[in-house]
């Protein structure tokens, strides 16, 4: 495992030189996730090769790694944070007694600087643009800074890209320069104005005519940071990590893109957006353990929704025929690379249409956001090749668990015993101890195909695949399928092993509904007296962590609005975090959570 | 005479329904309650109740029909007997229906509907049919909701099919429905009003000019299994317009009028009361609106968490949750503005969030412990753009969804006249103290963190008798102030600006006036509709003013903000200049809906349990159900 580690780190930062050395353009190819990770060994070598802040810095604008040896030492070369912050501050201090405000108030920008780059792509080498009819201005962060007596550069970094800054002593007033090279650090927040020029070396630039400063920061930027070596800190200060790693907001933007594609994907079909309670009495429409609050006011517990689905269906109760909600969904259970305890979904909700509706509205979404973000719709994902052409595959869960173990469970017989010491059987040598006890505590014969499923079909269904046909054990609110007894019609959309949606023809009759979800609380609260039996002198500790602590009440107010007739209707739910993963090539739920939740820091 | 005995019996009837429905509503929260002789005890004088209710409601329905229609068929019978019901008989029956069809093996739940055409686009494509034309050769499908049955004979039955806001006559004749007469009437005396059905047949027009579609089949989709409250038939009374955004509302036309029932069963609100779902749609068509607008800029839709180990970004009280797995506290927000702040440091340079935000308040009018708001930060802006903007955003929403810039609102209750609200920009502007010294003729001690200022402050509000609850600090007595002063003349859009420093630790110092800050609140029929400001981005002052902050919550005011260390930090790797805003989507979608009650504007208010001695009384049932 460690020497694995070793060889890993040994071999990656290598592969991180070359890319940097080689191309001095980001490619559309870029893994981010990856990226990020690994750049901080990048940047631990390049601090090696020289002492000063601003050699790591311009490594991150994609120069040449050849110019790294050749910085100017800053003046604030002490590594020491609270140092930093000090003389910083003094700055600030020293700014404001000459009468200048190192907190701007606002600055006018003509141009963005991938703007910029584009209007003026046409300069020459040596070329400067006319001073008189074509003074441009811009903002940003100050990344990396050179001087040379009465020369120096800056680049400035905004949203969209860099440029840099080229100030000469001779254009600026004596005072100005001098406020350049003694106030401005890497970090501080800019605005200025000038002409364009492309210097002889062709990098093109932006002649100052005169600058201000906008905002004074006063801690550095990471390029020693140790954040960058420890993922935990990218997350709990996603500013620093965005500033350092520019490629981070692209995933951002991507999200974005992609829950506008949705919705407009969506509401071409007529579909209506709606807000449903996020805090409810009761919490229903899933098998999650919730979170609670309290209403001081109320005087009464109230619980995060663990799905927005009870209230949609009243919508179409009421008369809408298309709803659609993307929101937040709270579910009070572990944290990992794959869980977030709120995490956000798209539901939706279609009168007179059944399962096979919600299939094509998945591919169309999907296929859609793939071509808005990636351009594309073969993607690359961890190194996995993914085609998400259409048609996808749809197929039963028998038929994926006969295809993939032989077994095929129509055949099985009704006795659970049986049927499970034959799949015990015919998997014992696939079948890790804790999937055979899974078997074994199995209650119905629907549970025991679910978990083969899950176990051993499941990770292997890489290309989109849609398993159709659940059982109706484990299928409380979908409806019983027209041509096939104890089955549902309900299906689970799996890419790269992963449920990326989960849809059914809705089940609008109401004693079948109130039966099923009397049966779930019943089953659920017969766990809980279990648990209770199985551990004498329970404490609160283990009464917190057991999972089925959690009260499972009936929504009344669900029951009675299906009893005023719900039309025949589909429904799905589509994980938006995971689909942003899925095209944005991250392996972590975190780096598309903006602010992903964290354990208290030790 | 006749008339008001007419009228009599339709309230009768309505109230019996809103019992019907309370009882439906106390039912589905059981509570603890009494012991079990006073729960044996509530629960016969309900029953008591609401069978003289029945009793009453029936004698005087019979009365009414038996004046008016001494000859009704059998059909007309069979009718009349469903609707003099009462409503657990009606339900029994009902379900006694879907047993029997279950047992013979027919599925009461069909999977599904092809539909070929909506009804509305029914409508517009065979509107133009001449009376009598019937399309024979033509097929269509339509699916909708019955809200209106009656039969001429045995052989002829209509409907009014609703979908989509929109109704189109079913005009079900035997003859032409394939089915023999028998099976004809006793598949339409299982269609109720209520029910949702499909039709497949051709379009046609009355001889009287109806609109129909004429089923050569009909096939019930799902069940109402209960008695759907009838709308009153007052021949005198007007058609009411339908409504659309900038005119005023009729709730008095609604078939459903009890707001509690409307609110609890949103679904039977929906369905009786095609004007609130016109209140939604337009409430989508806002939140649209300002998407579009801010994306059309350059804005960044992000999201940012719901739950924090800290409560910050606001003067609130804070929900409180618990983390099991990470054995920690969670705080749901109650403003997203720390998040953003932090992404505007990261280097997007504008970012927008339309969310839920939560406050452990009380429910009122105007509050719900969960509400929308749109929150945007901008680099390199400052709040003078801010007002701009606002002002294009808003005025150009007016313009889009009422095709002007005025609107009514019934400010003073639907029984009185509305007022008009107009939207053309500019929108006036105010300072805050400048503006209160003026109408209230007062002389406020330029030092506002001074003793002196908060003195002056309490004896004001003694002299014009405006309370302020402690702790009297200067920031709470301004804003009752200002509250008693300013907000009152604000029914046209009105910036007010420059709120001083004590009242915005998040808000920059004003550049050229010392002691305030560059903010404005958004005011439009006297209430806050918009808060924004010049962003303070100095990391120093921000600390500051934390610190004081965490002084007035010492003294007892536990609406300050706590310090958030991590923001902090951030300002530290530099904030650029910015400006940000925040918005309530609630309260704009209320002045644009003509609704005074903010729960008209949301699908599923939160509510308070329904009475304890109604969940007593119903307990037993639920138990029993169990």
């Amino acid at each position: 495992m460690e020497a694995l580690k070793v060889w890993s780190l040994t071999a990656t930062p290598l592969k991180q030189l070359l890319r940097l050395s080689s191309s001095s353009t980001r490619l559309a190819t870029t893994i981010y996730g990856r990226r990020s990770y690994h750049l901080s060994p990048a940047l631990r070598c390049a601090s090696a090769a020289s002492s000063s802040s601003s050699s790591a810095t311009t490594a991150e604008t994609s120069k040449p790694s050849g110019r790294n040896r050749r910085s100017a030492s800053s003046s604030n070369s002490t590594s020491d944070r609270e140092a930093i912050r000090s003389i910083r501050l003094k700055k600030v201090e020293e700014l404001r007694g000459q009468g200048l405000e190192p907190y701007a108030y606002k600055w006018e920008k003509s141009h963005s600087a991938n703007q910029l780059q584009e209007i003026y792509k046409h300069l020459a080498n040596g070329e400067e643009s006319d001073n008189e009819i074509d003074c441009v201005s811009i903002a940003g962060r100050v990344v990396a800074r050179r001087a040379f007596g009465k020369l120096a550069f800056l680049t400035l970094r905004d949203d969209s890209g860099t440029i840099q800054l080229y100030c000469e002593k001779e254009r600026l007033s004596d005072d100005q320069f001098e406020q350049l090279k003694q106030f401005i650090d890497i970090g501080d927040i800019l605005g200025a104005s000038g002409s364009m020029k492309r210097t002889e070396k062709g990098e093109l630039s932006i002649c100052v005519n005169s600058f201000s400063i906008l905002t004074k920061s006063l801690l550095p930027l990471p390029d020693k940071y140790h954040g960058l070596t420890d993922i935990d800190k990218r997350y709990r200060q996603r500013y620093v990590d965005m500033i350092a790693n520019p490629e981070v907001a692209d995933v951002f933007r991507r999200r974005a893109k992609i829950v506008s594609e949705i919705r407009k994907t969506v509401e071409s079909f007529g579909y209506l957006e709606v807000e449903t309670p996020v805090l409810q009495g009761a919490a229903g429409g899933a098998e999650a353990r919730p979170f609670v609050t309290f209403h001081n006011s109320l005087g009464r517990d109230l619980y995060l929704r663990i799905a927005t689905e009870l209230h949609l269906k009243r919508m179409l109760v009421g008369g809408f025929e298309k709803v659609y909600e993307i929101g937040r969904i709270f579910r009070n259970e572990g944290i990992s690379t794959r869980h977030n305890p709120e995490f956000t979904t798209i539901e939706m909700y279609e009168a007179y249409s059944d399962y096979h509706s919600m299939m094509d509205m998945a591919e169309l979404i999907v296929t859609q956001c793939s071509m808005a973000v990636n351009g594309k719709l073969t993607i690359d994902y961890q190194g996995t090749e993914i085609c998400l052409e259409r048609p996808w595959r749809r197929e039963t869960m028998h038929n994926l668990v006969k295809e993939i173990t032989g077994i095929n469970f129509s055949e099985l017989g009704e006795d659970l015993g049986n049927a499970k010491d034959t799949v015990l059987l015919a998997l014992q040598d696939v079948l890790e101890p804790k999937d055979k006890s899974g078997i074994r505590a199995c209650s119905s014969l629907g549970h025991l195909l679910n978990e083969i499923f899950e176990v051993v079909v499941e990770p292997k269904l890489v290309q989109p695949t849609f398993v159709l046909d659940y059982p109706i054990e484990i299928s409380p609110l979908a409806k019983p399928h027209r041509g096939n007894a104890g089955l549902t019609e309900r299906f689970e959309l799996f890419i790269c092993g992963r449920e990326m949606a989960n849809a059914f023809s809705e089940l609008t009759d109401p004693v079948d509904q109130r039966t099923r979800l009397e049966e779930q609380v019943r089953q659920h609260n017969a766990k809980r007296a279990e648990a209770v039996r199985e551990s004498p002198e329970p404490n609160a500790k283990k009464d917190d962590d057991d999972d089925e602590s959690y009260e499972v009440t009936l929504d009344e107010d669900f029951l009675t609005a299906l009893e005023y007739g719900m039309p025949p209707a589909s429904g799905m739910g589509l994980g938006i975090d995971r689909l942003v993963m899925l095209l944005t090539n991250s392996a972590s739920i975190r780096d598309v959570i903006a602010f992903p939740v964290l354990k208290l820091q030790q | 005479m006749e008339g008001a005995a007419d009228q009599t019996t339709k309230a009768l009837s309505e109230l019996a329904m809103d019992s019907s429905t309370t009882l439906n509503a106390a039912e589905s929260s059981a509570g603890d309650g009494a012991g079990p002789r006073s729960k044996n005890a509530l629960k016969k004088e309900q029953k008591m109740k609401q069978k003289e209710e029945e009793k009453r409601r029936k004698d005087e329905e019979k009365a009414e029909k038996a004046k008016q229609a001494p000859k009704a068929s059998s059909q007309k019978a069979v009718a009349a007997d469903d609707e003099e019901m009462d409503a657990t008989q009606y339900y029994e029956n009902r379900l006694k229906y879907l047993a029997a069809e279950k047992a013979k093996g027919e599925n009461p739940y069909p999977h599904k509907f092809a539909v070929s055409m909506s009804i509305p686009k029914y409508i517009e494509t065979y509107g133009s049919l001449n009376n009598g034309d019937h399309v024979e050769n033509a097929e269509e499908s339509l699916a909708g909701r019955i809200m209106s049955k009656r039969s001429s004979s045995s052989k002829l039955f209509f409907y009014d099919l609703h979908g989509d806001d929109f109704k189109v006559q079913v005009m079900a004749d035997a003859s032409k429905s394939g089915l023999d007469e028998a099976e004809f009437l006793k598949l339409h005396s299982n269609a109720k009003r209520g029910d949702i059905v499909g039709v497949i047949g051709f379009p046609g027009k009355t001889k009287r000019g109806e609109l129909s579609i004429f089923p050569r089949s009909f096939i019930l989709l799902s069940h109402c299994l209960h008695m759907m409250p009838r709308k009153a038939d007052n021949v005198n009374a007007k058609k009411p317009e339908i409504w659309v955004p900038g005119q005023t509302r009729n709730p008095e036309a609604y078939v459903l009028k009890d707001q509690e029932s409307r609110y609890r069963q949103r679904h039977l609100d929906m369905i009786l009361n095609v004007e609130v779902r016109q209140i939604f749609r337009t409430r989508a068509k806002i939140i649209s609106y300002v998407r579009r607008f801010l994306d059309n800029k350059n804005f960044l839709e992000v999201e940012t968490p719901m739950m924090n180990m800290i409560a910050g970004g606001a003067a609130a009280r804070p929900f409180v949750t618990h983390h099991n797995d990470l054995d920690m506290r969670l705080y749901m927000r109650i403003a997203p503005e720390l998040y953003l702040k932090q992404l505007i440091v990261g280097g997007l340079e504008r970012v927008y969030e339309i969310g839920k935000q939560f406050r452990n308040e009380g429910i009122d009018l105007t509050h719900n412990p969960e509400f929308t708001t749109c929150e945007f930060y901008m680099a390199f802006a400052d709040y003078n753009d801010l007002m701009e903007m606002t002002e294009v955003m808003l005025s150009g929403m007016v313009k889009e969804l009422t095709g002007g810039y005025k609107i009514k609102y019934n400010a003073n209750g639907y029984d009185k006249d509305p007022i008009e609200i107009d939207f053309t920009p500019p929108f006036r502007r105010i300072e805050m103290i400048g503006e209160l010294e003026k109408v209230a003729k007062l002389n406020i001690p330029k030092d506002l963190a001074s003793e002196e200022a908060n003195k002056y402050l309490i004896d004001a509000c003694a002299r014009f008798d405006v309370k302020c609850p402690p702790p009297q600090t200067t920031a709470r007595l301004l804003d009752k102030l200002v509250g008693e002063f300013l907000e009152p003349t604000c029914v046209n859009p009105t910036f007010i600006i420059n709120q001083p420093e004590i009242m915005s630790p998040l808000a920059k110092w004003h550049r050229s006036k010392s002691g305030l800050t560059e903010r404005f609140e958004l005011f439009i029929n006297k209430h806050e509709l918009c808060n924004a400001y010049t962003e303070l981005n100095d990391p120093v002052v921000q600390r500051q003013r934390f610190a004081d902050q965490l002084k007035d919550r010492q003294s007892g005011d536990d609406e300050a903000m706590a310090l958030d260390e991590t923001f902090c930090n951030a300002l530290e790797y530099g904030l650029a200049p910015t400006g940000g805003w925040g918005l309530g989507i609630d309260r704009l979608s209320m002045l644009l809906t003509d609704s005074l009650n903010i729960k008209e504007v949301l699908f599923f208010p939160a509510m308070r349990p329904p009475q304890e001695e109604s969940a007593a009384a119903q307990a037993p049932l639920t138990e029993e159900k169990k």
